[in-house]
């Protein structure tokens, strides 16, 4: 009698689509050695299903978190650059107009302008102390943390905002930019604040 | 087994993609147990499945936007593992036969009758073997869908299935055992 090989038996686990598996359960029906196979094969399954499962030596957090931050400043950076394209274009066409008929039109835009080149300023300024290198303390790490979080929310409903049409959006535009500004004043704030004490 | 590993897992979601930063640690913390596991089945060493283990959560961070509830989380997050673990052992070269491994183990047997622990015998598969066990026999993947995360087809999954577990059968002896 030929006995049914691994791959027979490994097949005959899934749904029993496989060609030849009538003819292979017929086999299993008469052969007790092929049915003992198959039960090992079983118990050999669960047996890798119950090992203990293994865990990491280290805390990969810190460094993966270090990463998602410095992705994010980098991809603020980008938007922030493009955004100040745009916005600087907007304003050489607000000016033109306003030259034209609405002296008062050019204001927002300009405004706008002026808190984005301050954004930019303040990144630059966190990207100098490089804050991935740095260790917080406890209670200064959740303090720039949701500063972050917050950085975050406000570059998402920018996103949202540069979506919409142009005649609506100024206003709302140069609400989230000074919201920027704050947040990331606050941030240059808690980690010069920090360098102060590791000067000490 | 996300409602077993975090509670609330909904709401970690929603936060986690609005970029709250203590929302990505919860995912991280809920499942980097599972994560690690399994890409130390699939890699060679510990410090492989440390780097598979940050490289998928920096995954999932980026594109939790992207995550779509109407999968499980775990099966989402286990999916990014997988693939960035099997990615990890294309890139180290890994063996594709185990015949090495069965000239070792065979002389082995003849002179001292081994008989391996299964910690052990899985060790000793090739890496593709042990990944395809794994992904098969313990996290249920089908031969389609870890032929899709290795780049081979079906047939090759389940040929390496079978050889598989015809060696870990030799190796821990269970024809002794029944
Ligand atoms: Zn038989």
């Amino acid at each position: 009698m030929i006995h049914l090989s691994m791959e027979t038996l490994v097949g005959l686990r899934e749904a029993g689509m496989e060609p030849g598996a009538a003819a292979a359960r017929e086999h299993l029906d008469a052969c007790a050695l092929c049915r003992a196979e198959l039960e090992r094969l079983h118990q050999r399954v669960a047996r890798l299903k119950a090992l203990p499962p293994l865990r990491p030596a280290r805390d990969r957090w810190p460094a993966v978190r270090d990463r998602v931050r410095a992705e994010r400043r980098r991809q603020r950076a980008r938007f922030a650059g493009l955004s100040g394209l745009a916005a600087a274009a907007s304003v050489a066409l607000a000016l033109a107009v306003s030259t034209l008929r609405q002296p008062e039109a050019g204001l927002t835009p300009a405004k706008i302008e002026q808190t984005m080149a301050r954004s930019q300023v303040l990144e630059s300024a966190i990207d100098r102390i490089d804050p991935e290198s740095r260790v917080l303390d406890g209670r200064t790490a959740g303090i720039a943390q949701e500063l972050e979080d917050r950085i975050a929310r406000v570059d998402r409903e920018l996103e949202m905002v540069e979506l919409t049409e142009p005649q609506s959006r100024d206003s709302d535009l140069l609400r989230l930019w000074r919201e920027r500004v704050g947040l990331l004043d606050a941030l240059v704030d808690v980690h010069a604040t920090r360098a102060s004490y590791v000067g000490l | 087994m996300e409602s077993f590993l975090l509670a609330d897992a909904e709401s970690v979601v929603a936060r986690a993609r609005q970029g709250e930063e203590a929302a990505l640690e919860a995912l991280y913390r809920a499942f980097e147990g599972p994560v690690y596991n399994l890409a130390r089945r699939i890699c060679r060493t510990k410090e492989d499945a440390e780097d598979v283990l940050q490289e998928t959560f920096f995954e999932v961070c980026r594109s939790i936007g992207r995550y779509r509830e109407e999968g499980s989380l775990w099966g989402w997050i286990r999916t990014i593992a997988a693939s960035k673990a099997l990615m990890r052992l294309r890139r180290n070269k890994y063996r594709d036969t185990d015949e090495l491994h069965d000239e070792l183990v065979g002389h082995l047997k003849e002179e001292t009758h081994l008989r391996m622990d299964l910690e052990a015998a899985l060790e000793r598969l090739s890496e593709v073997s042990r990944a395809v066990v794994w992904l098969h026999d313990v996290e249920g993947y089908t031969h389609d869908e870890i032929a899709g995360m290795m780049g081979k087809t079906a047939s090759f999954s389940k040929s390496q299935l079978a050889r598989a577990h015809a060696r870990l059968r030799r190796w821990l002896g269970e024809e002794v055992a029944a």
